[in-house]
């Protein structure tokens, strides 16, 4: 607490949970007038006389229970489809048959799966159809299970439960574009490209995958190909026949003030974009990564406070996710370790720090969701 | 437009960095009163979008909406990453000589104290965290609209500038644009009433006007590179640079306070996100963000 009031922005060490419980001490003496006049500034001062009325009346006001909002969808698979090798297709139907929520090209949705897990799609369907939404799924042999749960289990009829659309990776017509799809990253492209074929605008599409047969969707891709205007618009270029393509073969269409969407496998990305810049284009879209899971983790210990309770962290979760389960009102953001929000002062314990150090701002403090105790069971005391 | 406008955004923080090394201290046009007018930004917003963290993560559970949660909570660390960010430049400026702390000081004990939790307990603690949210989502229409300035102010391009900063600026008004709604969307959730929605705006503005006023004397006066003459304020300054389009005039603040009166308004009404989306994927720094 002390610290946060310390002079100097650069020496800021707070962690933000604990800020600002001002005492009326604190408020009976506004800092200096400027550096080199000591006294009160008049005009704080002014203020500090008027924040008991704020807050009398804030007292008063008449307050109300937010309204809870659900917002899930309940879903009905109308049709699974073998789209190519190791990809299926799926359409789904509102359950009670009402209109089903707009989307964007990018959208995805979230859905619950009958085991519990929740995976996400991009919905790679027309979003001028309000009754039905479409996603496509690769089999992952090597994958966490999730879409082998849905080439196995899911069959017309099936109700699942789902979330959004939401939109992580949001097409902005205007200008040249340039499509890149690596294999199933098809997904979230369709629909743009079908956007900008239909607004008449300038656009290519590049489709790259192993072979012809592992790709979905090539005969739409061919319609939208044929369309008026279109031709020498998409190029299919497959491992198989013309080699593993370059970022720079990728990206060749793109010229001066391209906007280029990008969608494949991670590796690929990080290509792209290691390329991008020497291409001139103009932007490049795609979606980032989200917090990874835990992998080689150690289990340890934490405990709020001195006096506190302790709680166990096991392997394959963040300090974060156990003590938010505890403490709802817990701060975080980014859960990959650069946001800073669930910085903590740290009492006791060595901490094997991970993220950045200037979102942690120092040693004293900690960034939840990251970083682990030094040792295997050891043990951490938060100031919370 | 508005029918391809994508919405639904899933909002989330740039993991961006910056480097300030041979940044000219009159970074815009080599005129004080603009650069400083900018960087008022730069000693205002550590503090204040601090303070709207620790506002919002309190009220995070007592959110009823996943989907609000989520946009929340993306607003969170878009904000704590702004926060970041600009204190970088404060950085710079104590390397070279350029003190900023007597203001931040000032401001810190403003939003700490004055507009801090003032230890309150169950219900008034909430109540205030509802004020001070009602008092945010006022200021966030104020951000939205010099993001959305900021995005289309082509003049500064064609004006001698530092792009960096630039793009510092603007990657800020893109995420500004692109989480324009969230504040007022769970000040919605939470409150929604029209009256404590208007008489936190009517309130907030003329304070933030007054912190504005205030940072940008006192930057003038404490600028290193100051030149005699030049050192104050002055309204000519202004106007001469919002004809030219390097600044926001001062008739468009009067326009964007009574905006915020309509009862029908929302912040979606106000910038696009398409622009916001296009500049994000084009920023230097946004790209170069790998997370
Ligand atoms: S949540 Fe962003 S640093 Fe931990
Ligand atoms: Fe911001
Ligand atoms: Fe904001």
């Amino acid at each position: 607490m002390s610290t946060e009031t310390e002079t100097g922005t650069e020496t800021r060490t707070g962690s933000r949970t604990r800020t600002g419980a001002g005492t009326g001490d604190d408020l009976r003496t506004p800092p200096p007038r400027s550096a080199t006049d000591p006294r009160p500034d008049p005009i704080l001062a002014l203020l500090a006389r008027v924040t008991p009325f704020l807050l009398w009346q804030s007292a008063r006001r008449k307050r109300r229970e937010p309204r809870p909002v659900d917002r899930s969808l309940r879903l009905v698979v109308t049709e699974v489809r073998q789209e190519a090798e190791d990809v299926v297709s799926l359409r789904f139907t509102a359950a009670d048959g009402s209109p089903l929520p707009g989307w964007h090209p990018g959208s995805h949705l979230d859905l619950d799966l009958p085991s519990g897990r929740r995976r996400q799609y991009s919905l790679c369907g027309d979003p001028a159809d309000r009754t039905t939404y479409r996603i496509a799924v690769r089999r992952l042999a090597h994958g966490d299970g999730g879409s082998r749960e849905i080439h196995e289990t899911l069959t017309p009829g099936t109700e699942l439960r789902a979330h959004g659309p939401r939109n992580a990776f949001a097409y902005a017509p205007g200008g040249a574009c340039l499509f890149i799809a690596g294999g199933i990253g098809i997904t979230p492209i369709l629909p743009m490209v079908r956007a900008a074929a239909a607004a008449g605008a300038d656009w290519r599409l590049v489709y790259t995958g192993r072979s012809r047969a592992t790709l979905p969707f090539l005969d739409e891709i061919d319609a939208i190909g044929a369309m008026a205007g279109a031709s020498g618009r998409v190029t299919v270029r497959t491992d198989d026949t013309d080699g593993i393509p370059t970022p720079e073969q990728l990206l060749s269409g793109a010229g001066r003030g391209t906007s280029v969407y990008f969608c494949g496998p991670p590796p690929l990305i990080t290509a792209v974009r290691d390329a991008f810049p020497t291409t001139g284009a103009g932007g490049l879209h795609f979606e980032r990564f989200a917090a990874a899971p835990v992998v080689d983790g150690t289990p340890f210990e934490l405990q709020l406070g001195p006096d506190g309770p302790v709680l166990p962290v096991p392997a394959d979760r963040s300090a974060l996710s156990v003590l938010a389960e505890q403490r709802p009102e817990t701060g975080y953001s980014c859960r990959q370790g650069f946001c800073g929000t669930c910085r903590l002062p740290v009492l006791a314990g060595e901490v094997a720090h991970a993220g950045s150090p200037t979102a942690r701002r120092t040693d004293t403090n900690m960034l939840i969701c990251v970083s682990r105790a030094a040792s295997e069971g050891g043990r951490i005391t938060l100031d919370v | 437009m508005t029918a391809t406008e994508p919405d639904n955004l899933v909002l989330t923080p740039r993991d961006v960095q910056w480097d300030w090394t041979g940044l000219p201290m009159h970074y815009i046009d080599g005129d004080p009163f603009t650069t400083h007018f900018a960087n008022v930004l730069n000693i205002l917003l550590p503090e204040g979008e601090d303070w709207f963290i620790t506002v919002f993560q309190q009220a995070v559970p007592m959110i009823k909406d996943d989907r609000l949660r989520e946009d929340v909570i993306g607003f969170i660390g878009q904000e704590a990453t702004h926060s970041a960010s600009h204190q970088t430049v404060l950085t710079h400026f104590r390397k070279v000589g350029f003190d900023t702390s007597p203001y931040t000081d000032q401001l810190r004990w403003f939003f700490s104290k004055m507009l801090g939790d003032r230890e309150l307990t169950g219900k008034k603690a909430q109540g205030w965290i509802i004020d001070r949210i009602a008092i945010i989502a006022a200021i966030e229409h104020v951000t939205a609209y010099l993001g959305d300035w900021i995005l289309n102010a082509e003049a500064i391009d064609r004006t001698d500038h530092n792009p960096e900063i630039l793009d510092l600026y603007r990657w800020h008004g893109a995420e500004e644009v692109e989480h324009r709604a969230v504040a007022y969307d769970l000040f919605t959730h939470l409150d929604g009433r029209y009256r404590n929605r208007v008489r936190a705006h009517v309130v907030a503005f003329p304070v933030l006007v007054y912190w504005w006023v205030r940072g940008l004397r006192y930057l003038m006066a404490a600028d290193p590179e100051r030149i005699a003459g030049r050192d104050k304020p002055r309204f000519r300054d202004w106007f001469r640079a919002s004809r030219k389009g390097v600044l926001p005039s001062p008739k468009s603040l009067v326009r964007l306070y009574f905006g915020y009166l309509r009862p029908g308004y929302h912040p979606s009404q106000y910038g696009s996100t398409t622009q916001a989306v296009a500049y994000l994927a084009a920023s230097p720094a946004a790209r170069a963000a790998h997370r």
